[in-house]
């Protein structure tokens, strides 16, 4: 049919025509379309600044450490959030990597080949659970448990460290970082796992050809392979777990002060903007909880790029590509 | 692939016995872990199910939600809210984020392509509170709460996922394919819109259902864009909408264990329309990567 | 024919995107006379707006929509004209007048913020004092049984329970009502934490709206918290008995509620009146009674469908489903006060 019709010479002046129009237009629609993302995250930034704009000023830069969450004396400041988002962030952090990379290891190595791809697909279904069903779940499911089971267990346990003491909590740092956690891993799984997936078979052979353990294959071979995969992942699921503002709401008790018990109810940037904005009367308050999102705005920005950075020097081939395709999927 | 252990004394590290051990440790962590992973999947979705199945009935799917306190309505109106504004965001993110996908992969230097791909990146970082913000700024403050004002940073939030996964899926298109239409004369806008988008269809639609997956459930910027909303079921996207994830939320923070079980129920609703889209989404994502021959 | 289809279509949405992104006012002419009121704010008075809503559009055919977001929100809504009318426990201070310019506040309902608690072991008719609750909200007592609370409960066996005073986190009418009685009992309470719809307490657990602080409550051990009194009856939580000026230990209640309004005859020039510092002659009022505001703005669209609506509340016809749900009537003076301010509204 396409043939047939270039070759009716009234045809194909026809075409032309509407293909003089048809190509700028593509390209004229698409890149305003591509404008139109650009522009979007510049008018993310450029709002944010602009609401923020009255505490900018009321408090400079000294907001980030500014222990204070006063609406009565209007005085606001953001370390306790900082301080939170770094704890919760940092916890999850550190069970959701070496999880993912255990997960990973199973999934690459020593899974039997029909399991391999039904539990990957269940790992990855994990990501897609809303969060706010992660929050439900973590206020009447996971809260009980940690107040009668875990953070008892815990202080029993470890007790003497300032960060186990006081009393058990169903809400708080601690079980915050959890469903943080429950929701990282399998980000950062996801990406790991593609990225194992992509080590060269013919070193892992050597490997075992010179009587390697399975072990000793995935720490000489597969993890120097795919450190920069791993890291990049890491600090990806890092960054959704700092934007995450819901499920933390949900569970962590919303204080505005900083204690060192993870017991202990406390708040994150997020969490804080989510559950406050709407109901922030007085001048400066919803200007602050603007200034908050900034400076989160910031670090998930900075957080992101290192991520793709790291990733780009690394060995992942398609990398950015892989990242994003992974996070979605 | 099995570890030939026999050549292990070839190795000349440690003895043979405390390494396999350490072997057998690390198998068994990573067995564990995996099953972990899986086994709190179960958990939580067997916890919707078990503790929202009781509740799920026609009634609490046709009738909306009741007055204050009143725990015998349903969420007819969410249900209606979320596809009014899911769908219209999916209205406005996916054209556009197809056609940010064709611009860099098709037109733009390989320079500016690369910029708007990163832009995408980070838009696709930017915390969803955040996004609820700049459309606050945007469209509410000083005006209305809206459910079109939701479903504008519902598509702000798919957008990056519609374009980066329509990117990965129309690089994969054969070159030869697109060669051979230039090669026919085949105008560049025809080619893209009549071979290179249709036979990426399969890849393209994936984007979109994730995306439509992934925000069906997002919930901080509905806090600030909808959730002060009326009873009954309202259409109007000029008025804020009530959405499933906002009940979740409001309910989830409740003391009446009535409003759990309707959050339980509502959260079996939502979970099970995500995971849906998500198996269709991943079938149809493997059978365009095998037509593709990626 | 497909690729036709598809470029229009595109078109046609990218028209739509660039419409959303590019402009705010697409949907602010919704000003037209059918859309519904919309009010937002106080949770206290939620549950018999509800009864107000359903009531309203039964008789007038014109519906109402509130969002119970917390006093803090309402008045913040109205501050930014986001709603059409706020409501807060809380009377608007100078500056929020100021700030929401224009706006005139009418006391609509008549309730009580009651404090709750949850201690296993406790005896169910605890009896408190201001300045105790006070002391327990400044960490100062920590222990059920500390001896200031033995003292007001002598022969009740009390546990060692760790105490866990729980707050409204979002902004409130409650903790407003709560912290403007401690800082009338206590001058220590006033001059550390003050009254507002948000405070910084020095110690406890936050949860938002009555509902996260009654369920904090309750799913806690040693948790005391302060709620909305329809909440507390209507989740079964139980109230310590809190002594009045008068030196009693009154049940919280409509009565109560009401006796307390009735000793307080003085309304303010804005229309707040405050019934945290009760005179000694109040006998069984209730001590921590607060009154809710409707919050309007002076000149608006909507005026004469806010100042009908506004009417009805306040009238026998809106303040009948007060009762059942534990809210006192309004006095003669409170509503004729309403009445002359609605008359302001103008459009």
């Amino acid at each position: 049919m396409e043939a047939g019709a270039l070759g009716n010479p009234v045809l194909r002046a026809r075409r032309s025509l509407t293909d003089r129009i048809g190509d700028p237009l593509l390209r004229g629609l698409s890149g305003l379309a591509a404008a139109l993302a650009v522009a979007a995250m510049v008018g993310i930034v450029y709002e944010v600044i602009q609401i923020a704009s009255p505490a900018i000023s009321a408090f400079g830069i000294g907001f980030v450490t500014t222990n204070d969450w006063n609406p009565v004396t209007e005085n606001f400041g953001a370390a306790p959030f900082l301080y939170g988002t770094a704890v919760t962030s940092a916890i999850a952090l550190l069970l959701a990597a070496p999880l993912s990379i255990a997960i990973s290891i199973y999934l690459t190595e020593l899974a039997p080949a029909r399991l391999r791809r039904p539990v990957a697909t269940l790992v990855d279904m994990l990501a897609a659970i809303p969060t706010v069903i992660l929050g439900l779940w973590g206020i009447l499911v996971l809260g009980p448990v940690m107040h009668d089971t875990i953070e008892p267990a815990l202080q029993s346990a470890f007790g003497f460290l300032p960060i186990f003491s006081g009393d058990p909590s169903a809400f708080g740092y601690l079980t915050a970082a959890l469903i943080l956690t429950i929701m990282i891993t399998p980000i950062i799984t996801s990406v790991t796992r593609e990225v194992f997936e992509t080590v060269p078979s013919d070193l892992k052979e050597g490997a075992y050809a010179l009587g390697a353990t399975r072990w000793e294959m995935v720490r000489e071979v597969v993890l120097p392979y795919s450190r920069a995969g791993i890291v990049g992942a890491s600090i990806l699921g890092l960054g959704r777990a700092i934007g995450e503002a819901i499920a933390v709401a949900q569970v962590i008790g919303g204080a505005t002060a900083i204690n060192v018990s993870l017991f202990h109810t406390g708040g994150t940037m997020a969490a804080q903007i989510a559950s406050q904005f709407q109901g922030a009367p007085g001048a400066l308050q919803k200007p602050s909880l603007a200034y908050l999102g900034l400076i989160l705005l910031v670090f998930a920005v900075v957080v992101n790029v290192i991520a793709r950075l790291i990733v780009q020097r690394g060995k992942l081939k398609d990398s950015d590509t892989t990242l994003t395709e992974a996070e979605a999927l | 692939m099995k570890a030939p252990s026999g050549h292990a004394l070839l190795l000349d590290r440690g003895n043979l016995k405390r390494r396999k051990r350490v072997n057998r440790v690390i198998e068994v962590t990573s067995t564990i872990a995996a099953l972990l992973a899986v086994a709190v999947l179960l958990i939580v979705v067997g916890s919707v199910l078990l503790k929202g199945l009781g509740a799920l009935s026609l009634h609490f799917l046709t009738t909306p939600t009741g007055l204050f306190g009143d725990t015998s309505g349903g969420i007819s109106n969410a249900i209606v809210g979320s596809a009014i504004m899911v769908g219209l965001a999916a209205v406005m993110a996916i054209p556009v984020g197809l056609l940010v996908a064709i611009y860099t992969t098709e037109f733009a230097s390989p320079r500016f392509g690369h910029a708007v791909r990163f832009v995408l990146d980070i838009l696709n970082g930017v915390p969803t509170i955040i996004t609820g913000i700049f459309v606050f700024g945007l469209m509410v403050e000083g005006n209305k709460q809206s459910g079109f004002a939701a479903s504008v940073a519902l598509a702000i939030i798919m957008l990056p996922i519609v374009a980066r996964t329509a990117q990965e899926v129309l690089t994969l298109v054969p070159a030869n394919l697109k060669e051979a239409a230039h090669a026919l004369g085949i105008a560049h806008w025809r080619s893209t819109v009549r071979i290179t988008i249709p036979t990426a269809a399969g890849g393209l639609l994936t984007g979109a259902l994730l995306a439509v997956a992934r925000v069906a459930g997002e919930t901080a910027p509905l806090i600030l864009l909808s959730s002060i909303y009326g009873q009954g079921v309202l259409t109007e996207p000029g008025e804020a909408l009530a959405s499933i994830p906002i009940f979740i939320f409001q309910s989830s923070e409740s003391p009446s264990p009535d409003a759990h079980t309707q959050a339980w129920a509502a959260a079996l609703v939502l979970i099970a329309f995500v995971l849906v889209l998500n198996v269709v989404a991943r079938a149809f994502y493997a059978r365009s990567r095998k037509r593709m021959g990626a | 024919m497909t690729k036709r289809l598809l470029t229009v279509s595109v078109a046609l949405a990218l028209a739509v995107a660039v419409a959303a992104c590019g402009s705010s006012s697409s949907d602010s002419s919704g000003g037209s006379s059918s859309s519904p009121l919309v009010g937002a704010g106080s949770t206290l008075v939620a549950p018999l707006m509800s009864k107000w809503q359903s009531d309203y559009a039964s008789k007038s055919e014109e519906t109402v929509t509130y969002g119970a977001i917390g006093s803090g929100g309402g008045i913040d809504q109205i501050t930014s004209r986001s709603v059409d009318f706020g409501a807060s426990d809380a009377p608007l201070t100078p500056e929020q007048f100021e700030e929401a310019d224009g706006v005139e506040q009418i006391p609509w309902a008549l309730s009580g913020t009651v404090p709750a608690y949850n201690v296993s072991g406790a005896p169910s008719d605890l009896k408190l004092s201001g300045e105790v609750l006070a002391s327990i909200y400044l960490g100062e007592i920590t222990q059920w049984d500390d001896p200031a609370i033995a003292k007001l409960n002598s022969g009740a066996s009390l546990p060692s329970t760790k105490i866990t005073p729980v707050y409204r986190s979002d902004g409130s009418g409650d903790t407003y009502a709560f912290t403007n009685y401690l800082s009338t009992v206590s001058p220590d309470f006033k001059s550390k934490v003050g009254t507002s719809t948000t405070v910084k307490f020095p110690t406890g657990v936050g949860a938002e709206k009555n509902d996260g602080v009654a369920a904090a409550v309750s799913q806690t051990d040693g948790a005391i918290g302060y709620v909305g009194l329809a909440y507390a009856l209507s989740n079964e939580l139980s109230m310590p008995l809190v002594e009045n000026s008068a030196g009693e230990f009154p049940e919280p209640s409509v009565k109560s509620v009401e006796a307390a309004a009735d000793a307080v005859k003085t309304i303010g020039k804005d229309n707040s009146i405050s019934l945290a510092d009760l005179p000694a002659s109040a006998k069984g009022a209730y001590p921590i009674s607060t009154y809710t505001y409707v919050i309007v703005p002076l000149e608006s669209e909507k005026a004469e469908a806010l100042k009908k609506f506004i009417s009805y509340a306040i009238s026998p016809a809106g303040q009948e489903f007060g009762p059942d749900l534990d809210f006192a009537p309004l006095p003669k003076q409170v509503v004729a006060a309403g009445k002359a301010a609605i008359g302001q509204i103008g459009s």
